[in-house]
């Protein structure tokens, strides 16, 4: 039942990152002074912001951005996840300690300082956001994915292989990578939501979309200051990301629970 | 922040149900001798690798801060936008040694540090353990409070959910999903507006009674709880469902008893092991919570150290942090063991 | 005679349970939440920028003062006469004034200020600026000092009138700097206390104050015990804090909280316009695109602000069309060059080549974008004011151009402007003078510091400019004065190299248990020794 209801959720987001005109044909950037902080009401069914613009559109149109940013910052956090955890379970003593130490201490650095200076370096931007939370997550991922494959790799059936004689570029591709990999698109759909959630925490520092991007991060920091005024103009972005990461997460978790033991 | 969230909570998630765990079979004995050297051999592994990861953390902050622009001489000099002189830039760098070349102020700061001198924090003009030394208890007050406060909230909700039927568990289950989605900031800003203007029970900025933390630590305790709470429940499920639990019950022990005893034993488990992963959850999220309550703490002096390049003081913040988390990952290690029968029979892990 | 007779009165009446509003109340704790941040040393000599002058007004003081029209009046001087020449000052000193840690106060101790804010070990920025004219000062007798000069300063007076050219004890300044960064010593009504780093600086009154500024509501020592200086800079959490009760003042209110805290019962709002340059946006002219006057015209006749004013403001502010603040003299306005005019736009950017448009709908020149990099610092502007610029950057797009908005860190602004990188930005120059205009206009300071500062953003460059703006530095004749700096305004709005927007407001926001507050006119900074708590 959850599940259903949050492919939905995720397939109504999916709609307005791809189609965003349909569910909202306005402009998310266009201003109006006169229009400024009105309620939500007829015409504003989620109120506007300071400078006039409609926050429905802009939460529609900000999907698009936001998803992204999720989705590409979980991929850069799997995939170089995806290269130090195999290493480290595949490659033997030496790699596997190397790795392991690198990892330890990617996990002791504070991810706030390894983002901020990615961001300081580049530059604050959705592209310099979103390697920032790649970064800082992929240390977990590689953790998961070591362990995993690891655990995998002494199962009984592999060790039947092995005595079956088969080779071990045939063991790795046939029998080790789906059973250790698979698992790790229960931990995308988790993540992405995750993702989104701290890439917003990043606009909220001032460092992510810049202005006016319609970026669910970015207009939560321009309503902060206005919160005991205009509560619509965080609320309704703030609930666009607790529901997609709510949603992600329900559906992340329906996936492990049928997912291959 | 982006402290690896989220995926290691998701790590523990994954490896929380898995199945066919063996009922807890009595511990093997073996010779004292092997086991002395199997403890001392474990400890020295800890702090070779506690050091590498000091000295890692250090290097990478020191080269990181140098990529950034901005000159250190000029944040000496109060910051850019002075009009430093030339002689007074060029003094500057001589005295702190900025116009050797970087391997060298690399070389000099390391020897430092080995000798325990954190250095003279450029921005504040005092030293950087003195600076450190005044800002930590707050931090580390904040950060174990909160971490309580969420175990509590987890467990609860983690035991209530798992006996009170579908429904109870369905609404556990939200509830942890929900507050494991909600930003830091935001729910900063909706407690102060709710339970500070609105409400007048709590003071908005921190003071110097313990009403003044309520907000901060539900701030960071609420999101943390969703975390622990999803893992933890998956666990006690599982636990209820395993063979030694049906076993207690043969013997005719009290539900609650079953409950307290074992399962509660085995559902903290992957809560004690994501422990040392909250600890960089709170240092994260005490950036934001210190920015926004106005309580100084290491967090704060993180962001402003960063923003004002200056290189000691964050090199000292880092470390001190880092050295914090491998002191969680030991003493979350020893727990796991404590609360774990089967895991004190293996070696040291990773 | 009479301050101790009002103490007696205030005492008194603190006893006595039926106070009426207007009597004054000693005793009492008053706390403070400022949002402009947490200095990094207390002695406002060292670099010399708001956090410091804030806390600096009521612990130190300076030689000269300025009444509610911008007058110098005396203050630690009794008065200041040039020489014939203009090369030198007699500046006389009041001969019953103590610095907190018993030094005198006497020649001697304004040539030791003097050379601790020339020398290059302080660090100074902003009184160094100040003092730049200023070659040595000698001692005459212990109550004149005479400053000498290298060429003439009109604006000597007023630089000395501002907090980060106060007086502090010569004996403290031979402390080491960490020391006097710590707790400046001075003459104010307050003395440093504490000082816990990212909490609270608390000052305790001086007991033997005795050198109120003129228009001060009372003489004597100050009627609170005890300020308690925080350092808030949530703005949110800031206005909660007043809300709640939890402080008493606060300071960088948000235009949306002086709306709600005026039509409180419990909370009262003072504004004061900080003198010297406007919030205005300046041009790059020395590099493309605004290197050509038609599309410096254009973006000027095609950024639409006053909607935006009125609505993010609430109404708290009004449109300036002048460079300088309404509280500094001399300023002009020319409201006539910056009337929008959409088609006038339109017509000056195809005249100056931005003829074909992208898909966008932005312009473009052989290939290029009509690009304006927009570099804001997220210290300097405030969050409505971010708003406005986006609303340019809407405005503007209309007739083509492309303004990109780059929110940055203080030390990554500072960087761009630096090296030129940005058309147009925004930045904030507080001095109690119009010899801010030669500061921020004159070509010489096109040149960078060695920091790499350079205060002329907008790159202005005009031989014309720099000698009006020299001669009214120079002159004494108030007339000659306001001719050469309404000629040097003139100047300016004609080329379109600044966009005035509002001036920079000072909003401090108090509980009404809060009596007899007010800002000192030199800088608009709050001053609390008339203060008293109910």
């Amino acid at each position: 039942m959850a599940q259903w209801v949050a492919i939905g959720v995720l397939a109504l987001l999916l709609l307005a990152a791809v189609l965003p005109g349909v569910l909202a044909p306005g402009d998310p950037l266009a201003i109006d002074p006169a229009q400024a902080f009105l309620s939500p009401r007829w015409g504003h069914p989620f109120g506007t912001d300071e400078s006039g613009r409609d926050i429905y559109t802009r939460v529609v149109h900000g999907a698009a951005p936001s998803l992204v940013i999720g989705v590409a910052a979980t991929a850069i956090g799997i995939l170089l996840a995806l290269v130090l955890g195999l290493a480290a379970a595949l490659g033997g003593r030496v790699v596997d300690f190397g790795v392991s130490r690198l990892l330890e201490v990617l996990f002791a650095f504070p991810g706030l300082l390894l983002a901020l200076l990615v961001i300081t370096v580049y530059g604050p931007g959705i592209v310099t956001s979103t390697i920032a939370v790649g970064l800082a997550t992929a240390p977990g991922y590689a953790r998961i994915i070591r362990s995993q494959t690891r655990s995998v790799a002494s199962a009984p059936y592999i060790e039947a292989a092995v005595v079956l004689g088969r080779s071990r570029g045939r063991i790795l591709v046939q029998h080790i990578l789906p059973n250790a990999v698979v698992p790790v698109f229960v931990l995308v759909t988790l993540g992405v939501g995750q993702a989104i959630v701290w890439a917003a925490a990043l606009s909220y520092l001032g460092l992510g979309a810049e202005p006016p991007a319609a970026e669910w991060g970015a207009m939560l920091f321009a309503g902060k200051n206005y919160l005991a005024t205009a509560w619509w103009m965080t609320f309704f972005p703030g609930l666009a990301i607790v529901l997609s990461a709510v949603a992600a997460t329900v559906l992340g978790r329906a996936l492990q629970r049928r997912g291959p033991r | 922040m982006t402290h690896t969230v989220g995926n290691d909570g998701a790590e523990a998630a994954v490896r929380a149900p898995t199945p066919s765990l063996p009922t807890p079979t009595p511990e093997l004995r073996r010779s004292s001798r092997s086991r002395g050297w199997v403890i001392v051999r474990g400890v020295l592994l800890r702090i070779g690798g506690g050091l590498f990861v000091l000295w890692a953390a250090a290097t990478l902050t020191f080269f990181g801060l140098r990529l950034i622009p901005g000159d250190p001489a000029q944040a000496i000099l109060g910051g850019p936008g002075s009009q430093a002189s030339a002689e007074a830039l060029a003094q500057v760098r001589a005295d702190y040694g900025l116009d050797q070349p970087i391997w060298v102020q690399y070389i000099a700061q390391l020897g430092r540090l080995a000798t325990g001198d954190l250095g003279t924090s450029y921005s504040l003009r005092s030293p950087v353990a003195e600076v450190i030394g005044a800002q930590i208890g707050g931090t580390l007050l904040l950060a174990a409070l909160a971490l309580i406060v969420a175990w509590a909230i987890a467990l609860g909700l983690a035991v209530w959910s798992t006996r009170g039927g579908r429904i109870a568990a369905a609404v556990g289950s939200t509830l942890e999903i929900v507050a494991a989605a909600v930003p830091h900031f935001w729910l900063a800003t909706v407690l102060v507006l709710v339970f500070s203007t609105a409400l007048r029970w709590f003071p908005a900025v921190s003071t110097a009674g313990p009403e003044g933390l309520v907000l901060p630590v539900l701030t960071l305790a609420l999101p943390l709880a969703g975390f622990l709470g999803q893992v933890m429940r998956e666990s006690v499920l599982d636990a209820l469902s395993a063979p030694f639990v049906l076993s207690a019950r043969a013997r005719g022990e009290s539900e609650n008893g079953v409950r307290w005893r074992h399962v509660l034993r085995h559902g903290s488990l992957p809560g004690i092991a994501l422990s040392g992963w909250a600890f960089g959850f709170l240092v994260s999220g005490a950036v934001v919570v210190e920015t926004i309550f106005a309580r100084p703490g290491l967090g704060r002096t993180l962001l402003n150290a960063v923003q004002l390049r200056d290189v000691p003081l964050v090199v000292g913040v880092v470390l001190v942090v880092a050295l914090g988390y491998v002191i969680m990952t030991v003493a979350t290690d020893a727990a796991s063991r404590l609360a774990d029968p089967r895991l004190r029979r293996q070696g040291v892990a990773l | 005679m009479t301050a101790t007779t009002a103490i007696l009165l205030a005492g008194c009446a603190g006893a006595s349970p039926a106070t009426t509003e207007s009597t004054p109340v000693a005793g009492g704790t008053l706390t403070y939440a400022t949002g402009f941040g947490e200095p990094t040393c207390l002695d406002p000599h060292v670099g010399g920028n708001m956090p410091q002058a804030l806390l600096g007004t009521n612990v130190l003081e300076s030689l000269f003062s300025q009444d509610a029209d911008g007058a110098i009046v005396p203050w630690l001087a009794t008065a200041g006469t040039p020489s014939a020449d203009g090369l030198s000052w007699d500046i006389t000193l009041r001969d019953d004034v103590t610095f907190t840690d018993g030094t005198p106060f006497d020649a001697e101790a304004v040539k030791a200020n003097v050379e601790h804010m020339k020398d290059p070990a302080t660090a100074s920025s902003t009184a160094i600026l100040a003092l730049g004219k200023v070659a040595d000062v000698e001692v005459v007798d212990p109550t004149t000092a005479r400053f000498v000069l290298s060429e003439p300063d009109s604006a000597l007076l007023e630089s000395l009138a501002q907090t980060w050219l106060a007086m502090e004890s010569p004996a403290g300044l031979t402390r080491s700097q960490e020391e006097n960064c710590e707790a400046p010593i001075g003459t104010g009504p307050f003395t440093v206390e504490s000082w816990t780093k990212q909490d609270n600086v608390t000052l305790v009154r001086n007991e033997s104050y005795n050198s109120s500024p003129t228009g001060a509501a009372h003489e004597g020592t100050a009627y609170l015990d005890k300020i308690v200086w925080r350092f808030i800079p949530d703005p949110a959490t800031r206005f909660a804090a007043l809300q709640a009760g939890q402080v008493d003042v606060i300071d960088e209110m948000q235009p949306d909280n002086v709306v709600t805290a005026t039509s409180s019962e419990d909370l009262a709002v003072l504004q004061g316009a900080l003198p010297g340059a406007s919030i205005r946006l300046e041009l790059n002219s020395g590099y493309a695109p605004f290197d050509d006057e038609r599309v410096r015209k254009a973006f000027i006749a095609s950024a639409d602000v006053n909607p935006g004013i009125e609505s993010l403001f609430f109404g708290t502010v009004e449109r300036s069309y002048s460079v300088l603040s309404t509280s500094t003299p001399y300023g002009a306005s020319y409201e006539d060059d910056f009337a929008i005019d959409v088609d006038k736009a339109n017509t000056l950017l195809d005249e100056a080549g931005w003829t074909t448009r992208d898909a966008d709908g932005y312009r473009t020149k052989d290939g290029q974008r009509l690009t304006v990099d927009f570099p804001i610092s997220t210290n300097q502007s405030i969050p409505a004011e971010q708003s406005l610029f986006e609303q340019i950057q809407a405005t503007t797009k209309e007739v083509g151009f492309d303004v990109q908005l780059h929110p940055l860190d203080l030390s990554s602004w500072y960087a761009s402007l630096a090296a030129w990188d940005f058309g147009v930005t925004s930045a904030i120059y507080t001095k109690n003078s119009a010899d801010v205009l030669r500061i921020l206009y004159d070509s010489a300071n096109i040149q960078p510091a060695p920091s790499g500062y350079h205060p002329n953003h907008s790159h202005v460059d005009i031989p014309e400019l720099d000698e009006l703006l020299t001669k009214a530095g120079q002159t004494t004749d108030a007339d000659e004065r306001a001719a050469a700096y309404a000629d040097a305004q003139k100047i300016l709005s004609d080329g379109a190299y600044v966009l005035p927007l509002y001036d920079h407001l000072q909003k401090i926001g108090y509980r009404t248990s809060v009596q007899g507050l007010s800002l000192l006119p030199t800088l608009q900074l709050p001053y609390l020794a008339d203060a008293w708590v109910q």
